[in-house]
């Protein structure tokens, strides 16, 4: 039968839940989609996402509003998230969950049947809808089986084990297609498409030992980023209070543990009777919020009672999370899977004895910069899900991520079929372009296997990871912000001299990591930049005021940190790439904020609209 | 459409439990006979004689040589399609599948000896009617015995554990714990049939 | 006094029509170490105990937290994860294998397409009307809930199929995984229109029939997923269609 030429082609990398969401709108729209990803879609990092999905579903009799929903992201976020887009956002939510239970999402229901909730951190109500504590892995699921069916209808062709490499832009600089390489023929080839869709997820790998996949590295976000997209806000990382550290990785313990009644604590004199006791810190701290404050909040005191007050479990990086006041069934039933694996891989019952636990990078804010309707700078390109910076402001929500995740498919997939059917591409790629575009990705890799140096690409990405760590991570100043870019440089010369033992043509991954790893250098430098260069705490982003150099201390010998600056900094941060220098260069950028005025984020009291 | 292969598959489940199952019990139950003498055996061997010819041959073909069979070569085919491996996953169940399909090994070579010599050779070529007496004779070669013995065992097990796997083809037993139920019922009884077996089997040598 | 070392001893297979061959890595002990940190270790410095240099092992691998079900391997002889797979609790040497009930590519790294086309034999959807988010989404009985949640906790890892006896190049059986997903789709309020084409797709050659009850399956299964009692329900479902199919026409 002859191919429908009519028929408007979109490329979209990455499967995870805002990849396939946007798969399925753009097949619904009669398109058809080359869809890439570095492993079966099934497999996509979406499924670690645990705790749940918020949106005002109200079944608890709270009257949860969604007009609540959004003031609490807005607040969360510091006041850094364009308001119009996340009022689109938090008033789709509801639906959303509707149609994932169609497509047979198993959530958690009530007695009644109906769609359970739990409380998260930030959010005052039972918002937060699940399915057991592996929610992700139930979204992905679903929206798998539904491109599975598109799959089979023809209008969707799957290049898994395919790695992203670089867009093609024609002579009017708009991108018309993508050059990928097979990761186990290692064929390198360029592909056409009307518009292309990035939604590749999160830089974690960046910071080495994350609760991201291996598969998150950014790199497919830095690659368009050294071909002109724009980055914003890429100093937010979200660092997760509670994960289980680890060599390989840090594992996430789900929020969904504290909404759930987890109480964190450790031990310590207490100060007025001398009495050894359990110290409940967070509640201690944030009556008003308790054990369920913001990621970030959470993050700072954690660490700030096992570094600056050296209170740690045994005098390590450590603090315990406890569940074990609360009755077992309940757990099994509610967070099964995650206290599963935590005996899995510890080797103890989180129903018996209290988890031992610390902060790790979790999450990105920022990403490529996009429009609302998720169109970067470059026309013809555009970026969804974790990979783009809409959204979440200078921190993102609890549960928030799995609802950005899907609603920027459905705004995506759309939008990309609208550019395709009335875009202004300019021209077609001629096949001599398309030759050009894949013989520079050919020679590139070619000459990756060549590298005959001293260095090995995985010890070196291990270096950049505790060098993010030690600057770039949950208290971060200047002076360290400077040094993290020196070494970063000096990191991105010694790319150069790497050696690699691997010289095959079959599933080569040493050779991808190393492509890969320059990519992750060039985007570390993107964060540290933007982190140096933002003088205040917002968020996620939290600067120790430096006083003749040094870390200013108060009279009470607690560190200084900067204030929130709206004057200076209510604004996004653009990083472009400046080819000659290989270095980010940073600007500002105004966006929306017209719908809830600023004001000053504290936990310690309830919320005041 | 029609699904030829599962209505096969399940024919030959049902096959196996009900028809050859009677077989077996009816081999069983005859040869215990032997137990209370010669005469109780020749007896019941006479019996049988009163049923006339040709509805004889008719279940003997019918009953027996068609079903048996149908459920040797298309079991044949059934354990081709198996890599038996208890040596690497050696947990009970899988043991009793890698000897539910070696025992249907052993059990075609031995039923084709079996039915080759005492229904074809004996009694269709020499036209000898079986009796207590020419089994005796049969049985004082101790291969024959150690061989008979093992034939027994194999169809017996064959037969018990096939309840079990037949309860789970068929979804009567749903839950682990009633499939354990069954199992340890079939296997109780494949004790029981081997040691009436073995009992018989003795009365033609301890005597 | 030397540090402590763990024995690996792995199979490896430089491309899908190379021979299979063995070499040996020794890796640093540390607490907590598993067999995906080891291998990331044997990255980093990928020299045999013989002092050869050579290609680092290849594998695949995404979340470490046993839910992407990509880093299934053959460890001292058993399909499961490599990334929860503890070395203190593993006899050593260690020996790491391919899965080989699939086609291996390279060393550890193995193409499981076979799953995935599964489940599109067993229609493993649900046929929406469309995405579209303005429909009321139906009540639901809870307890049957929970189990589609039991059973769609399922990660395509292969660990059942490795297993089963029934699954390999002499058969052409879809394997229990695939084969207990129809079951999910079955229990869905919306799936269940669609519950007889499901089951008809079983009875073909190569679906239910061709599972021969060796229950490996649910000992192996990472997800303790109770996969012999879904086959068991799903025969009996089947069994009543096939009784449909011959006397409703």
């Amino acid at each position: 039968m002859a191919k429908d030429m009519t028929k408007k082609k979109i490329i979209i990398v990455g499967g995870g839940i805002s990849g396939l969401l946007a798969t399925i709108k753009v097949c619904e729209l009669g398109g058809e989609v080359d869809l890439f990803s570095y492993c079966p879609v099934k497999r996509s990092h979406s499924l670690c996402a645990q705790g749940g999905i918020n949106a005002c579903m109200d079944t608890k009799g709270e009257h949860d509003s969604i007009y609540e929903h959004f003031d609490d992201t807005v607040y969360g976020g510091d006041f850094l998230a364009d308001q119009i887009a996340v009022k689109g956002m938090v008033e789709a939510a509801p639906k959303l969950i509707k149609m994932f239970d169609r497509m047979g999402v198993p959530f958690t229901r009530t007695a009644e049947g109906t769609l359970d909730l739990r409380n998260f951190g930030g959010q005052k109500n039972k918002r937060t809808c699940f399915a057991g504590s592996t929610t992700g892995q139930q979204i992905l699921y679903a929206l798998d089986e539904q491109v599975r069916r598109w799959e089979v209808k023809g209008a969707v062709k799957k290049y898994e084990f395919w790695e992203f490499v670089k867009i093609i832009k024609n002579k009017e600089g708009i991108c018309r297609g993508i050059v990928a390489q097979s990761m186990n023929t290692m064929e390198i080839k360029a592909f056409k498409g009307d518009t292309v869709i990035l939604a590749t997820g999160g830089p974690g790998q960046v910071f080495g030992r994350c609760t991201a996949s291996t598969i998150c590295n950014g790199s497919a976000v830095s690659a368009v980023y050294q071909q002109g997209a724009e980055i914003a806000n890429p100093e937010f990382i979200q660092i997760h209070p509670t994960a289980i550290p680890g060599s390989d990785k840090n594992r996430l313990m789900s929020e969904a543990c504290r909404g759930e009644g987890g109480r964190v604590w450790v031990w310590r004199n207490n100060p007025e009777t001398g009495e050894r006791e359990r110290w409940y810190f967070l509640e201690d701290m944030y009556p008003a919020y308790g054990n369920l404050v913001p990621r970030d909040v959470a993050s700072r005191a954690i660490f700030k009672v096992c570094e600056h007050m050296k209170l740690g479990i045994d005098g390590e990086h450590r603090v315990y999370l406890d569940l074990s006041h609360i009755d077992g069934d309940y757990l099994k039933r509610k967070l099964g899977g995650i206290l599963e694996m935590y005996s899995e891989f510890v080797g103890k019952d989180p129903r018996e004895v209290p988890m031992e636990i610390f902060p790790s990078v979790h999450y990105s804010m920022g990403g490529i910069w996009v429009d609302r309707l998720h169109n970067t700078n470059i026309p013809g390109l555009m970026a969804s899900g974790e990979c783009d910076y809409q959204y979440h402001g200078a921190n993102r929500l609890g549960a928030n991520s799995l609802l950005s995740a899907a609603y920027s498919g459905t705004v995506s997939g759309p939008e990309a079929m609208k550019w395709a059917k009335s875009g202004n591409k300019g021209s077609e790629l001629t096949d001599a372009e398309m030759e050009a575009a894949r013989q520079e990705v050919q020679n590139e890799y070619d000459k990756i296997l060549q590298m005959n140096g001293a260095e090995n690409a995985h010890k070196l990405h291990h270096e950049m990871g505790d060098l993010m760590y030690k600057y770039v991570a949950i208290e971060r100043d200047n002076n360290g912000l400077d040094a993290a870019l020196v070494e970063l440089k000096k990191l991105l010369k010694r790319w150069d001299n790497i050696g690699i033992t691997d010289r095959g043509n079959v599933a080569n991954q040493e050779a991808m990591f190393v492509r890969q790893l320059r990519n992750m250098i060039l985007y570390a430098m993107a964060i540290a930049k933007s982190a140096r260069m933002r003088d205040e705490s917002r968020g996620a982003h939290a600067k120790i005021v430096l006083e003749n150099g040094q870390r200013k201390m108060d009279k009470d010998g607690e560190l200084v940190f900067m204030g929130r600056d709206d004057e200076r900094f209510m604004k996004v941060t653009i990083v472009n790439y400046d080819e000659k220098t290989e270095e980010p260069v940073v600007s500002y950028r105004d966006f929306d904020h017209s719908l809830i005025k600023p004001r000053a984020r504290n936990y310690a009291v309830a919320k005041k609209e | 459409m029609f699904h030829t292969t599962f209505y096969v598959r399940r024919l030959h489940s049902l096959c196996g439990l009900f028809v050859l199952g009677m077989v077996l019990f009816e081999h069983i139950f005859t040869n215990s006979m032997a137990i209370l003498g010669p005469e109780a055996l020749n007896g019941a061997l006479e019996m049988m004689e009163l049923i006339p010819k040709p509805i004889f041959m008719g279940l003997e073909i019918g009953g027996i040589a068609i079903p048996l069979l149908f459920h040797a070569i298309y079991g044949i085919y059934i354990a081709l399609q198996a890599n038996n491996n208890p040596g690497r996953f050696g947990y009970l169940r899988n043991w009793n599948f890698a000897l539910q399909r070696w025992t249907a090994w052993f059990l075609v070579a031995f039923l084709i000896w079996h039915v080759g010599y005492l229904r074809f050779y004996i009694k269709g070529v020499t036209g000898t009617p079986i009796s207590w007496e020419l089994l005796y004779n049969y049985f004082q070669n101790p291969l024959v015995v150690i061989l008979y013995v093992l034939g027994m065992f194999a169809a017996i097990f064959h037969f018990c554990n096939g309840i079990t796997t037949f309860c789970m083809t068929w979804g009567i037993t749903k839950g682990p714990r009633s499939q354990n139920v069954i199992s340890w019922i079939s296997m109780g009884l494949c004790a029981v049939l081997c040691l009436i077996t073995l009992t018989f089997m003795g009365s033609y040598i301890v005597r | 006094m030397a540090e402590k070392k763990v024995r690996f001893v792995i199979e490896r297979q430089d491309g899908p029509n190379d021979k299979p061959y063995i070499q040996e890595f020794d890796v640093d002990w540390r607490p907590s170490l598993n067999v995906v940190a080891a291998l990331m270790e044997i990255q980093k410095n990928p020299v045999t105990v013989d002092g050869k240099r050579v290609p680092p092992v290849v594998w695949e691998c995404n979340c470490l937290e046993k839910v992407c079900g990509a880093c299934m391997m053959v460890i001292n002889g058993k399909a499961r994860q490599a990334c929860c797979a503890l070395i203190d609790e593993l006899k050593q040497p260690i020996e790491l294998k391919p899965a080989r009930t699939f086609p291996v590519i390279r060393d550890l790294l193995i193409d499981r397409t076979r799953m995935f086309e599964a489940l599109k034999k067993i229609q493993g959807w649900i046929e929406l009307d469309g995405s579209f988010e303005s429909k009321e989404a139906p009540i639901q009985n809870p307890y049957t809930a929970q189990t589609a949640y039991e059973i769609s906790h399922c990660m395509t890892c292969g660990c059942c199929l490795e297993a089963c006896p029934n699954v390999g190049p002499q058969s052409d059986f879809i394997g229990p995984a695939p084969t207990v997903q129809a079951y999910l789709f079955n229990l869905h309020p919306l799936g269940k229109f669609d519950a007889p084409k499901r089951l008809n797709a079983l009875m073909e050659k190569g679906g239910i029939t061709s599972c021969g009850n060796s229950q490996n399956c649910v000992e192996v299964c990472p997800k303790s997923i109770k996969l012999t009692t879904y086959l068991a329900q799903l025969n009996r479902d089947v069994n009543i269609q096939a009784l449909k199919n011959i006397f409703d026409n």
